[in-house]
């Protein structure tokens, strides 16, 4: 068989069987070893694309970052700095309207600078921004929404597990990419909360203004403050040392995990909660590292095969627009969205449409970010919409159903897309502060 | 037969997890010997290196114990219990398979790396490699384990929730 056909046959038995619902990474490895083993007809080879692979492809100390940073998003979730952070935002927020939706997306864009998974800060705001919009008579689809949708925020704001995967896909360099997702991740954060306002403006029963003014006590300010400003000492000393080239990226997960550990000892954090902590970043991380092994057995199978060379000469031929291309990625990743998780889309996906979209000369960076932007909307998307789910078991409120907050996050998915599509128009967006500071 | 592979999952896992803060420990040394002595932690790189791959596969087994390798329930929603059941089986096989290929495919590499006293690094910090190598095979044989247990209890309908073999927290 030609090579070009075991391709599209391999491909085709991936997907089918990724839907049928096995293991993601499973399947990624058996179809790349079959797919080896029909190209050079022997067992070994193929078996040993496993093999190879297995012990080979997280072999970089750059890898370290993932643990590391998820780790360090957990502790400092758990010990209750997300919410301190959030009550010093509403604090500062007072007169607006919808302050205690801006607040929650304002909090998970300063959180977002210290984790690099969404589910944390979707579980976290869950349990203690959600009553607080209750007792102000905020409707729950606004509520829902806002956690849901500002969650992605942290995907995007550096550090980001999808923008790590994604470097280390296309040899970008990661600390790159962390830069070039800044300034996207701020317009959006603002884009979410001047839609919260207008939302808060045009429907006082999404979210009615407070008759009275909430008194915290001396104390529970001190201890708010604290966190805060242990947030704040985290973001400095972890990414403000990579930006300035002073730390490389595992330097900057290590300090940043040990930072984390220090604020949770400072806040007091109980010994259980830090085990649970550890725990769960353990959950998170494991997936994801079995996850990106596997997937390099599928690169190194599309590289066996010529894949990327196959597919450029088909866009060429095909005589596609650098916007009919775009226009075709997006739908795939949207569609691809419905069906798997974000890492597994990259995984899947990048390796072949990070070179066509070079070809069709969009800059990396900006391409990287637009890409991140397209996948995360999946986050919000029915029917795999992980942030909707994570919310919904997460929220103290049994009630709440899951088609309530799909419907919430609807809108910040549009805004999502929108965003996504500014930065590919505007590609300074992404590129500019890397220049400046790389 | 099940209980001791299941039990000896979740310490694993929580170890390996807790070496992660071990890992943060070594670049913090490193960075500060580097910065304050001009004496970076010789050999940090390496052991980060090797740390990763024993850290991930080490906390496979519980994955799948636990039911949290990433997959979609989009399709099998739909279907029938009885025939969710055979996809999910088939599914254990699929990862049986992998497992196996990994098992076998590492072995050779493992002995030979053993022979040699294979290693990286140069100088005073030399970090030995045929650990990990044993390590991998371990692992790829306890996950194979993993797979045909979850088998069992899901064909037995011992499975919490369909996916896990542990009680919800």
């Amino acid at each position: 068989m030609a090579s070009g056909l075991i391709l599209l046959f391999i491909f085709a038995l991936m997907m089918a069987l990724i839907l049928l619902g096995f293991h993601i990474g499973i399947v990624l490895g058996v179809t790349s070893a079959l797919g080896v083993y029909m190209m050079l007809g022997n067992v070994d080879a193929a078996l040993s694309i496993i093999g190879t692979t297995a012990y080979e492809a997280v072999r970089k100390d750059v890898f370290a970052v993932i643990p590391l940073f998820v780790l360090m998003g957990d502790i400092v979730a758990k010990c209750g700095a997300a919410r301190d952070l959030y009550h010093t935002c509403d604090r500062l927020l007072r007169r607006l309207p919808g302050r205690l939706a801006i607040a929650t997306v304002a909090g998970n864009a300063i959180f977002a600078a210290v984790t690099g998974v969404s589910i944390a800060a979707a579980a976290a705001f869950s349990r203690f921004a959600y009553p607080e919009m209750r007792r102000l008579d905020y409707s729950r689809k606004y509520a829902l929404g806002v956690i849901a949708g500002s969650a992605v925020l942290g995907m995007l704001i550096p550090p980001s597990i999808l923008l790590i995967v994604w470097a280390i896909l296309t040899e970008q360099s990661v600390g790159a990419l962390f830069v070039a997702g800044v300034i996207p991740g701020l317009l959006l954060a603002f884009v979410f909360a001047a839609y919260c306002v207008w939302r808060a403006k045009t429907d006082p029963t999404a979210a009615p203004t407070p008759p009275v003014d909430v008194t915290v006590m001396p104390a529970d300010r001190r201890s708010e403050t604290l966190g805060a400003i242990g947030v704040f000492g985290l973001i400095v000393l972890s990414i403000g040392g990579l930006w300035t080239g002073l730390f490389t990226p595992t330097e900057a997960a290590g300090f940043g995990a040990l930072g984390a550990i220090v604020l949770a000892i400072a806040k007091g954090m109980r010994w259980k909660e830090f085990m649970q902590a550890i725990y769960d970043a353990g959950r998170t991380t494991a997936p994801i590292m079995f996850l990106l092994i596997t997937a390099s057995m599928y690169s190194r199978f599309l590289a066996m095969g010529g894949v990327v060379n196959s597919v450029s000469e088909l866009a060429a031929t095909m005589g596609l627009s650098p916007f009919m291309l775009i226009l075709v990625i997006t739908a795939i990743w949207l569609i691809l969205g419905c069906l798997i998780d974000s890492v597994s889309i990259i995984l899947l996906t990048v390796p072949i449409f990070a070179p066509l979209a070079a070809t069709a000369g969009l800059d990396p960076l900006a391409f990287a970010i637009f890409g991140i932007l397209i996948i995360e909307a999946g986050l919000l998307t029915p029917p795999f919409g992980l942030l909707v789910f994570t919310v919904k078991s997460a929220v103290p409120d049994p009630d709440v159903r899951i088609g309530e907050i799909f419907r919430g996050a609807a809108p910040y998915c549009i805004l999502i897309v929108l965003v996504a599509f500014i930065v590919l128009l505007f590609p300074w967006l992404a590129t500019w502060l890397p220049k400046q500071i790389l | 037969m099940e209980t001791p592979f299941l039990r000896l999952s979740r310490p694993l896992h929580v170890f390996s997890a807790a070496w992660v803060i071990l890992l943060a420990l070594v670049v913090f040394v490193d960075v500060m010997g580097r910065a304050l002595f001009d004496a970076p932690f010789q050999g940090t790189a390496e052991i980060l290196k090797n740390s990763v791959v024993s850290i991930t596969f080490l906390q496979v087994p519980y994955a799948i114990f636990l039911g949290s390798m990433l997959r979609t329930e989009i399709v099998s929603e739909v279907l029938g219990e009885k025939a969710q059941l055979v996809l999910r089986v088939i599914g254990y096989i699929l990862g049986m398979m992998f497992f196996a290929g990994l098992a076998y495919s590492s072995w050779d590499p493992m002995l030979q790396s053993i022979a040699i006293g294979e290693y990286e690094g140069e100088g005073a910090m030399r970090i030995p490699t045929w650990p990990v190598r044993i390590l991998l095979v371990v692992c790829a044989v306890y996950s194979f384990i993993a797979y045909a247990i979850m088998m069992r209890l899901d064909w037995q309908g011992k499975l919490h929730s369909n996916t896990s073999a542990f009680p919800p927290d």
